[in-house]
């Protein structure tokens, strides 16, 4: 069991990134390991968004997270961080869009400062599974198609309609429940005191089990469709 | 098909055969004529009546956000609002369904129901004499009894060795753990939980018990099941490792790092002698896939209780698995160590007795609320 | 033996008044030491690497960080469960309230008395240097040396086992590396403190001194091969050149810069906050309790004295 390293704070990530790292072969080792994620996040920061073999995108992503909380974390005036992105970044004209541009753009942000979409790949071709990385906020249209406008799919409509008769019920049954009340208020007023808790609590009992009766049909009515449109 | 005059098992086979051909399920095999009983290829393993298909294939249904949140408002309407027992999320579960079973008493011999638990983790505890144990944390989940299997109608898939013919004197209850939305299950799974009123859980076991020790479909077990000072045995998923060489696998020693030797530092070395045997014996410790199955960690002493946050001490720090794995914890089949008195029988119910303190510590163990051991001197 | 411990009484005492100067360095300063060093170059103004998050005021001190690192869970995230760590925390602050578990760093001079079976009155105490401090929650150890009849011993203790009665802190110091290991290499007189030591006392919130004392080891075969490890706190080697030139071929400078491997043997400061804020305020009061104690202890002594 290992003591966490206290000498450094840093900000929680808000991506999930694997217990061990990945070793992205090479033949440099461990440096190179670190020469090619510097090349991978230099183009991320240049282009904001970069096609590329899954692994080294996953493995990027996290660096890339790390490189920009820190940015906002201390500051351009901080000489620790100013030395890391001086090594991360090759194109040394990107380091002031990474405290001019990004620190402001991410400063209040969140989530994650990226996003990973899987990519198709072409089938035959290559094994590796590849990825899109971009930076949120980036100028290009959007990845995926806006589905904004569902409400009129057919399991949509199928949905609120079954939203509008399971009102109604409960309604019902809420009216009922109080209709029961108050023949067992004027019944106890009738009748006196004594009988009037027994009658009370059987009356209960009968709107629950007419409840349930009727609460669990519409209930399942809503999930077959979803399940059928499997 | 098998000869008549073959042994008490050839006679057994037919009834297979037949009860496969009711069924409809038989396979091509058993039309073409087969000699000899030994190589009849009947299917030994039938899969067990809640062996369905679980998951559904997700994919993303473009739901408008009230669409959503009512068909949680409808999940929650039957089966209760979500709510957070020892620290796990949960649905507070709607009552009992069925007609309250009959509880038996405990015997000598008697076979409980297990529970179904999470291996949170190891760290030390001390015993009163100062003695450092590791201890194993199990936290026992929302776990809820789905149904009970009574022995005559449970069909297990092995059958005694010995005595293929012996009644089947165990019945078998079916415990989920972990109650999950149902959207995430096919509808086949959902089924197994209907009787039961509970909600579909993401994980869901079997124990064999004494039809005495039935417990009612829709309780929920407690960490409280077992007393500290009980053994127990414990089953898990053995970490995998994936293709291992001797050296990891079977703890071989390989071979000298330097002083000439080429290429075998990490083999094997000699697989068996040729002369009359000339081949290599079964059972060879050989390079191969390691972990990944279950083993059973016999006789664990349960140290501590937390009725809080359901949580179990067991001693020893070995328990299979990784650290938040599913592991199944039952009373030890270990003869000297089974239980002598009375357990919770069937199982724990909070309503029956008066509420149990947070912290249960078994009388050997030192709590930490303790004051330090110091020893006294012998005169 | 007596002389040799003499000398060493000296030495110290000689180099005392010399590292007075640096009592003035703080927490936020030993944080900038024990972190990885950073080649000089690219000058910017020292005194805003404590910067924070603007607007987010932190509700419990960080510093805290420093005086009970047991508390963060171990970073490994595949052994990490929430709840394990919860309860192992409830343990603690139980166990901290039989027993005083002082602020205590790697360098300084504690002595430690446990219960013992074997001992004559039933217990023990040690003296002697703290070389090491390790593991998370209740595994939480640490290591004393000493020289006693030239003879070196190192004790492992565990801080929250039932078996140790009372941890003292004779000297409050801390030293240049965050492992002492090296003084298993170093000259005895180094290692050497006399077992009836008296303690010493910081005046009321005194930053704790950084002791910047440089060790001689003795001359090689060594344990590790200390050349290799960036050591602040030891003499010049005296090797040949080769012994720095293979040290810098196995060098791995890149390291600093590994963002995710410095993530993942870290807590991130959002959860070290959440952790503290559930102890804090026990440790809190254990900690006012101490003071107390200690309070009634220095009045107690110069009784004694007349």
């Amino acid at each position: 069991m290992n003591q966490a390293d206290v000498s450094k704070l840093m900000s929680r990530l808000r991506i999930k990134y694997k217990p061990v790292r990945r070793r992205l072969k090479n033949p440099e080792g461990a440096e190179g390991r670190l020469k090619k994620i510097r090349k991978t996040l230099t183009a991320l920061l240049k282009h904001e968004r970069i096609e590329l073999n899954y692994n080294r995108a996953d493995e990027t992503r996290g660096y890339a997270e790390r490189l920009i909380s820190d940015a906002i974390r201390y500051g351009d005036c901080h000489r620790a961080t100013m030395e890391l992105a001086d090594y991360w970044i090759l194109e040394k004209q990107l380091i002031h869009k990474l405290f001019k541009v990004l620190v402001p753009r991410f400063d209040n942000c969140p989530v994650s400062y990226t996003r990973m979409y899987r990519a198709p790949r072409p089938c035959p071709g290559m094994y590796y599974k590849r990825a899109v990385l971009e930076l949120r906020g980036n100028p290009y249209p959007p990845l995926l198609p806006d589905m904004t406008a569902n409400r009129n799919l057919i399991h949509n409509v199928l949905l609120d309609e079954a939203q509008k008769e399971f009102r109604a019920q409960k309604y019902a049954e809420i009216a009922k429940k109080l209709e029961a009340a108050d023949d067992n208020v004027i019944k106890s007023i009738d009748d006196g005191d004594e009988e009037s808790s027994s009658a009370e609590s059987s009356g209960e009992d009968e709107t629950n089990v007419l409840g349930e009766a009727q609460v669990q049909q519409p209930g399942e009515k809503v999930v077959h469709p979803s399940q059928n449109m499997q | 098909m098998a000869g008549v005059g073959c042994s008490v098992r050839g006679y057994f086979l037919p009834l297979r055969v037949a009860r496969n051909v009711v069924k409809g399920s038989i396979c091509c095999l058993f039309q073409q004529q087969v000699r000899g009983a030994k190589h009849l290829n009947y299917p030994r393993l039938r899969n067990p009546i809640w062996f369905v298909r679980k998951e559904r294939t997700k994919y993303e249904e473009h739901l408008t956000p009230e669409n959503k949140s009512f068909i949680q408002e409808v999940i929650h309407d039957k089966y209760g609002p979500p709510t957070v027992i020892g620290g796990i999320s949960t649905y507070k579960q709607s009552p009992l369904k069925l007609q309250p079973m009959e509880r038996g008493s405990w015997f000598p011999g008697c076979r409980r129901t297990g529970v179904i638990a999470r291996k949170i983790g190891i760290y030390p505890m001390w015993l009163k004499d100062g003695t450092r144990v590791l201890t194993t944390l199990l936290q026992v989940l929302d776990n809820h009894v789905i149904r009970y299997i009574p022995p005559e109608e449970f069909h297990p898939p092995r059958t005694s060795v010995r005595n293929p013919k012996s009644k089947q004197q165990l019945g078998c209850l079916l415990v989920g753990a972990e109650s999950a939305d149902p959207q995430t299950f096919t509808k086949e799974y959902c089924g197994l939980f209907k009787d039961s009123g509970v909600m579909p859980t993401k994980i869901l076991g079997r124990f064999l018990i004494s039809p005495e020790a039935a417990v009612q479909p829709g309780t929920p077990l407690y960490a409280s099941h077992f007393k500290p000072g009980d053994y127990v045995d414990v089953r898990g998923k053995t970490v995998y490792r994936g293709f291992q060489g001797v050296m990891t696998r079977w703890g071989f020693k390989g071979g000298p790092a330097s002083h000439g030797v080429t290429k075998t530092h990490r083999r094997p070395g000699n697989i068996g002698a040729g002369g009359g045997k000339a081949r290599v014996w079964p059972g060879q410790k050989m390079p191969g896939h390691m972990g990944n199955r279950y083993r059973i960690l016999y006789g664990l002493e349960v140290l501590r209780v937390n009725t809080k946050y359901n949580v179990i001490w067991v001693k020893g720090p070995a328990v299979a698995g990784e650290t938040n794995s599913t592991v199944y914890i039952y009373d030890t089949r270990l003869p000297l160590r089974k239980l002598k008195e009375t357990p919770h029988f069937p199982t724990y119910y909070p309503e029956d007795d008066d509420p149990l303190p947070d912290d249960i510590y078994s009388e050997n163990l030192h709590p930490f609320t303790a004051p330090t051991i110091t020893y006294e001197e012998n005169a | 033996m007596a002389l040799w411990c003499r000398g060493v009484q000296r030495i110290l005492v000689d180099v005392r008044p010399i590292f007075s100067l640096f009592q003035t360095i703080g927490n936020t300063e030993y944080s900038s030491l024990s972190s990885v060093s950073r080649p000089e170059g690219l000058g910017s103004d020292e005194a805003k690497e404590a910067k924070t998050v603007e607007g987010h005021k932190p509700i419990v001190p960080l510093e805290c960080r420093f005086v009970y690192p047991e508390f963060l869970p171990d970073p490994r995230l595949d052994h990490r469960n929430s709840l394990r760590e919860k309860l192992e925390r409830m343990d603690m602050l139980n166990r901290r309230a039989h027993i005083d578990i002082p602020e205590f760093y790697v360098g300084s001079i504690l002595a430690v008395t446990s219960s013992n079976s074997h001992a004559p009155e039933k217990s023990s105490r040690f003296v002697g240097i703290c070389i090491q401090r390790g593991g998370c929650g209740l595994r939480a150890s640490f290591i004393l040396r000493n020289v006693i009849d030239h003879q070196g011993v190192e004790m492992f203790y565990e801080m929250y086992s039932p078996v140790v009665q009372k941890i003292e802190v004779l000297r409050l110091e801390k030293r240049l590396d965050n492992e002492l290991l090296y003084l298993r290499d170093a000259l005895p007189e180094y290692s050497t403190f006399q077992l009836d030591m008296e303690p010493e006392f910081l005046p009321e919130g005194a930053p704790v001194p950084v002791n910047p004392i440089k060790v001689k080891l003795k001359p090689r075969p060594w344990l590790e091969r200390w050349e290799r490890q960036e050591l602040k706190g030891v003499q010049d080697l005296g090797l040949p050149e080769r012994f720095y030139k293979r040290a810098a071929e196995v060098a791995r400078p890149w390291e600093k810069y590994d963002l995710m491997k410095e993530y993942r043997a870290s807590i991130p400061a959002e959860e070290q906050e959440e952790i503290f804020v559930e102890v804090y305020s026990q440790l809190q009061q254990l900690e006012v309790m101490r003071k107390k104690m200690k309070r009634r202890r220095t009045f107690v002594r110069p009784k004694k004295m007349g």
